[in-house]
């Protein structure tokens, strides 16, 4: 259990934002912590679609489950936040 | 006693070397300081300014300059034209002092560098006047808003700004020290009077000269284009710089040290001048857009400038051309959102009729830029101004130090929304908003590997606290010098009356 920051980029919204979570936050909690700083600041908000994360380098879609740690994420590393 | 007439003299004069005896020309011109490249003197004395002045000249000259500038300043003082102006003018011209005046002295350095260590006795006797040119913008920018500190604590940061951490400070210095302080002094006749100069403090004086003197700001205008005069004189070093390269077999060398300078001016003027021209000047006083500013200064005059020579149009022409229906927008956004961060007042320019104007002059505007404002607007219309504030930092670009922004709203989706260029260097994540910053940064590493961009200053611990207090107090901004809304907020209800 340690603080991680990682890179947000959230569909519709026009910056990369810093994005402190946990390395045992589930990918579901990495995209709602990522909402927190675009969905109704910027963003409007789509309550009927699910959040999804993948790596922004190549795409990579991440379980939903998926714990950081288990991701092989860098510190700081890119992710986009999508909506499916 | 009778003067002999210039041109009997000049061309002798000011190409006047002399064979050193007690020091070898190498210590007298060490490489690392003049760059002459392995070229002979005579080589360089072959440099041939197109714009020739003397001394006596040159002081007339400027002795008008300042007389006609300072004057009007003292005719218009009493007129207190600031009270009455729009507070987004007023905030351009906050911005503009803190980002450009003391910036001035570390042009005079650049000067002075080249004044004492360029190959060529010409491009030394031109940078004398240029070093004195930028004596005097940095004092005359530095008076002129002295006398609006009486107003209210931003306009402190006209001398303020680079001693300080703020994040633009950060940018802005980052960008000068690598093309005015870092390099020889050919290398700087390239960047900084050829590539910065004619390409883009014709924009910022000559762009906003046109905006001032429509808004009724004479005083700015005065100013600001006493500055020019000399930005476009002393802005022809680079040129008989870059011939003597290319004859010499050196194009590559110098096209790469063009394209460095323009993409990183580029980047920099796009946070400071797109807003100020598209976003804080009044709708009624825009002489132009900023993209069409751009296309007639940078794309018609500057491209025809280095085909002329003999450069190519810089890899990321393609790229750039792109930016200019983007790019300001984004930083606009972020300057307004992290409006605390900042030492002047970001003026919205939300109104439905300014939206029109930006509709028309960059079409799509509404279904991408517009749609972030949509939700801003809405929070702000019902009562949640918390949402309009932010709560974490932007990623920064570890070339330009400025956020790392992309398209957003409709089209984020298929391939067009932010791109983050990363790079992993001895085991460093590095991150950057364009392949142009990134491939600045692959030239030469070893310069710019171990600078920390404020993220990477927040994530070692230099921030503290880590929250966005500790962030300001980092950035030396005190209440009374962080920025809010220009406008005070009052553009809101004009939505309210629209849909009455």
């Amino acid at each position: 259990m340690a603080l991680f920051p990682l890179s947000s980029n959230f569909q519709g919204d026009f910056v990369f934002q810093l994005l402190p979570v946990d390395t045992e936050n589930t990918m579901d909690e990495v995209a709602a912590a990522a909402a927190v700083h675009s969905v109704g600041k910027r963003v409007a908000p789509q309550p009927d679609k699910v959040m999804r994360v993948r790596r922004h380098s190549n795409g990579e879609m991440f379980p939903r489950d998926m714990l950081v740690q288990d991701a092989g994420l860098m510190p700081t590393e890119s992710i986009d936040i999508i909506f499916e | 006693m009778a003067l002999l007439p210039r041109e009997e003299w000049y061309d002798l004069t000011r190409a006047t070397n002399w064979t050193p005896k007690y020091v070898t020309r190498e210590e007298l011109f060490p490489e690392q300081m003049s760059g002459g490249r392995g070229l002979s003197p005579e080589i360089w004395e072959t440099y041939d300014e197109p714009y020739k002045v003397t001394y006596p000249e040159y002081v007339e000259t400027q002795r008008e300059k300042d007389a006609g500038a300072y004057s009007v300043k003292a005719a218009l003082e009493r007129a207190n034209f600031v009270d009455t102006a729009d507070g987004g003018w007023v905030s351009i011209l906050k911005a503009h002092y803190g980002a450009i005046a003391v910036a001035e002295y570390a042009a005079a350095s650049a000067e002075a560098r080249m004044c004492r260590f360029a190959p060529a006795p010409g491009n030394r006797n031109m940078a004398t006047f240029g070093m004195l040119d930028e004596i005097r913008h940095g004092q005359i920018q530095l008076y002129f808003p002295h006398e609006h500190t009486k107003r209210d604590r931003q306009w402190d940061w006209a001398h303020k700004a680079y001693h300080t951490n703020e994040w633009g400070a950060l940018a802005a210095r980052h960008f000068f020290d690598d093309m005015m302080l870092t390099r020889d002094a050919v290398s700087v006749s390239l960047m900084l009077t050829f590539a910065f100069e004619t390409g883009f403090t014709n924009m910022q004086f000559l762009g906003l000269a046109a905006d001032a003197a429509e808004a009724g700001d004479h005083t700015f205008a005065s100013l600001i284009s006493s500055i020019q005069t000399d930005e476009s004189r002393h802005a022809q070093q680079g040129g008989p710089s870059l011939k003597i390269m290319i004859a010499n077999g050196m194009k590559d060398e110098a096209q790469q040290l063009i394209d460095i300078a323009f993409w990183r001016s580029w980047k920099l003027f796009s946070v400071l001048t797109g807003p100020m021209m598209d976003y804080y000047t009044p709708l009624e006083h825009r002489s132009q857009s900023f993209k069409e500013f751009m296309e007639e200064w940078i794309i018609g005059q500057f491209e025809r400038q280095i085909t002329d020579l003999g450069l190519d149009t810089p890899w990321y022409w393609d790229e750039f051309i792109n930016d200019l229906d983007e790019t300001h927008h984004g930083m606009h956004m972020g300057v307004w959102f992290w409006r605390p961060t900042v030492w002047w007042n970001p003026r919205a320019g939300m109104s439905p009729e300014e939206r029109d104007w930006l509709e028309e002059k960059y079409p799509g505007w509404n279904s991408t830029y517009g749609k972030m404002w949509d939700v801003v607007i809405d929070n702000l219309q019902n009562g949640r101004p918390e949402q309009t504030g932010p709560a974490t930092l932007p990623m920064i670009c570890n070339m330009s130090n400025i956020p790392i922004i992309g398209k957003p709203g409709d089209g984020w989706a298929t391939d067009q929304g932010p791109k983050d260029f990363a790079l992993e260097h001895e085991g460093r994540l590095y991150h950057f908003g364009s392949e142009a910053d990134r491939w600045c940064f692959q030239i030469d590493p070893e310069t710019y590997k171990n600078h920390l961009n404020f993220i990477d200053r927040f994530l070692a611990g230099m921030i503290q606290p880590m929250d966005l207090g500790g962030g300001l107090q980092y950035m030396g901004l005190a209440p009374g010098e962080i920025g809010d809304d220009a406008n005070n907020y009052e553009w809101v209800g004009t939505f309210a009356k629209a849909a009455e």
